[in-house]
């Protein structure tokens, strides 16, 4: 049991749970405007692809991570567009974005990089590993905070930046009443219409650095279908932690840890199919213990029916 | 009779005008590539109706998808995202597989109860899903998504494991082969196309005279239109999710099944979640607005556009993920409504958006 739960766990815990915390944090953000982004899977996805793209083209880390966030921007306004403009059905319009996204990405990566299923350079460099000055000399605590790339550092500010941004500040404050009561707010003189916009502008940034992690943070290579659910898994979490920076944040965590865990049990002899599975199914039953009503109700405003 | 014309030319326009900018988004990006666009469209064309043997190609591929679309269809007009189309088809495929391997008796014998068994397979899954949200208030959207992972990881031990061919010198994950007596017959000699296609035709038609004509596909009916309603006229909103939910799946596991015993002759890992069928399934279901003879015809274009793909590939430079781009562009028109729904929209602004 102690080799079990050694300082690599907790680390690639947090290597591991960043791109679905940054992803959640954006899906929180649109739920508190009451649009519910099921598109965020796809949007990963660029973000993952455009920041090779981008590192191909610029051959500078930071230039291809402002690269994939203005990308996924562009797309996360299609979104904004079809589903705040023209009504379109939230839902519909995020499924049709991931089929867009895994879409787009395989036609591109045979076009641009003219390979198949996965793109990978020796000579591209990734993002680099940032030591935290005096917690790296911590004996434990060291090891598993200190040497991620600097996006792991951001998603955690974030968390702090969203919580006191949504409850303590005005504009904050506008963004919930517009989720609450689209009509009230429009009444007290609210922009409605572009406080959404901007929710789901500030979701395509977050999943832009989210994507930019996938690809640049941990492996630094491009594959088909590279998210695998993780901005489903992102989706679960915003709703776990009912759409709450904080909880948000506790509950990517938990699946951080679970997919950390998960890959440490493929170095036993058990089949990986339940290996891989354990991510899944602990979310089903997490979801059983907290189920978010308000939430469902959000949903519901914006769009008659979540399901 | 000239209203009802006119609402139906109405109810086509939207469609028509997402395929065409589908194919004008297509062809930005062909052009983007540097292929050369009606020679694409052309090979294209060729790949999906050139000859004989494509059309029934086309029509094969079709099979499964016009199946899960069904399933999808009933589940959307009811009112619930059943997303789990892959699980199901994957849990149905299986299931058919080992009944029609290790369940003695004749090949017709066998033949049925894979059949049922793939329905029943992906029913339950499916109504698992439905009994998640109706007891316990999971979200639907995900408990289906999550479910297909569950699905297909479970299959994939199965076949790797407990269940794998040792027989042959492969390598591969999957179970042995069907003996030929339990195959779904071909209904051309030569040609992939199999019995299958006319299950799914009679499904087409049943669903569609259940729909229009029946209790129960009234009541499906109205609990999605608008539930409130739908409670206030005694409709249970759980009993009739579960079985809403049951048919579903049962058209997604049928799907599985049939491709199984149609096409693969065994559970090959990843067969039925490759080449996307379900999430084809799920597209036809919502270009055709949730109608099922316009899925069945949905399903046969997005079938038709992979295929043409596959011609595209073939003969130019232009890389077969064109026809998921087009796809995705056309659900994504399709989805804003744009055009008709668009103008009727402007009108009734105050009442918000429709279900599906």
């Amino acid at each position: 049991m102690d080799q079990w739960f050694d300082v690599s766990l907790f680390n690639s815990t947090l290597r591991m749970l960043t791109p679905i915390l940054l992803a959640a944090l954006g899906g929180a953000i649109c739920s508190r405007v009451g649009l519910f982004n099921v598109g965020l899977e796809g949007l990963v996805l660029f973000g993952a692809f455009f920041a090779i793209v981008g590192n191909y083209l610029t051959g500078n880390v930071w230039l291809a991570v402002a690269f994939a966030v203005m990308c996924v921007m562009l797309f996360s306004l299609i979104f904004a567009y079809l589903s705040i403009h023209l009504r379109a059905n939230v839902i519909i319009v995020g499924i049709s974005l991931n089929f867009l996204a895994l879409g787009l990405t395989s036609f591109s990566l045979r076009a641009i990089f003219d390979v198949k299923g996965a793109y990978y350079d020796k000579n591209m460099k990734g993002l680099p590993a940032l030591d935290i000055p005096l917690i790296k000399d911590i004996p434990w605590l060291g090891d598993v905070l200190s040497g991620h790339s600097p996006l792991v550092y951001i998603a955690f500010l974030l968390i702090f930046v969203f919580q006191y941004f949504l409850f303590r500040t005005v504009s904050g404050f506008r963004l919930l009443a517009v989720g609450e009561n689209p009509v009230a707010a429009r009444s007290l003189g609210m922009k409605s219409k572009r406080i959404q916009y901007g929710a789901v502008l500030i979701c395509g940034v977050l999943c832009g650095l989210a994507g930019a992690q996938l690809s640049l943070g941990q492996v630094t290579m491009f594959t088909e279908n590279m998210t695998a659910g993780r901005g489903f898994i992102a989706l679960v979490a915003t709703m776990l932690g009912q759409s709450n920076p904080i909880g948000v944040g506790a509950s990517s965590l938990l699946f951080g840890f679970m997919d950390a865990v998960s890959i440490r049990l493929q170095g036993l002899s058990l089949p990986t199919h339940f290996t891989m599975m354990l991510p899944y199914v602990v979310t089903l039953i997490m979801m059983l213990f907290f189920r978010d009503k308000s939430y469902m109700q959000e949903a519901r405003k914006a769009n008659e029916s979540s399901r | 009779m000239n209203r009802k014309l006119t609402e139906f030319a109405g109810s086509l326009v939207q469609p028509i005008v997402a395929v065409l900018l589908g194919l004008l988004i297509g062809a930005l990006a062909i052009s983007l590539v540097g292929g050369s666009i009606m020679e694409t469209y052309a090979e294209m064309w060729k790949g999906a109706f050139g000859s004989f043997y494509f059309v029934t190609n086309t029509l094969s591929r079709a099979t499964p998808i016009i199946l899960v679309g069904l399933g999808a269809t009933l589940a959307f007009r009811a009112g619930f995202f059943n997303l789990g189309a892959e699980g199901q088809m994957i849990l149905g495929g299986l299931c058919a597989a080992i009944t029609a391997l290790y369940v003695p008796g004749p090949g017709w014998y066998k033949l049925l109860l894979a059949l049922i068994s793939g329905i029943v397979a992906g029913g339950i899954w499916s109504a698992f899903a439905g009994w998640m949200d109706a007891k316990f208030r999971m979200n639907l959207l995900i408990t289906t998504l999550l479910l297909n992972y569950i699905a297909s990881l479970f299959a994939g031990y199965l076949v790797a494991y407990p269940l794998k061919d040792t027989t042959g010198s492969a390598a591969m994950a999957q179970t042995k082969m069907i003996e030929h007596s339990a195959w779904l017959p071909k209904l051309f000699q030569g040609m992939s196309l199999h019995a299958g296609f006319l299950i799914a035709l009679a499904g087409t038609i049943l669903l569609f005279l259940f729909m229009k004509y029946t209790v129960s596909g009234y009541e499906t009916r109205m609990l999605g239109n608008n539930p409130l309603f739908a409670a206030y006229g005694g409709v249970q909103r759980g009993k009739l999710m579960l079985y809403s939910m049951l048919a579903s799946g049962g058209f997604a596991g049928l799907a599985g099944a049939v491709e199984v015993l149609g096409t693969q002759y065994r559970y090959l890992d990843g067969s039925l979640s490759t080449p996307g069928y379900a999430w084809s399934g799920i597209m036809a279901t919502l270009l055709a607005g949730s109608h099922p003879l316009g899925t069945a015809f949905a399903a046969i274009l997005l079938a038709a556009l992979q295929t043409g793909g596959m011609g595209v590939e073939r003969n130019t430079e232009v890389p077969l993920e064109i026809a998921s781009v087009i796809q995705a562009t056309l659900i994504l028109f399709v989805s804003a409504k744009i055009s008709y729904g668009f103008l009727k929209r402007r009108k009734a602004r105050a009442q918000g958006g429709s279900m599906v």
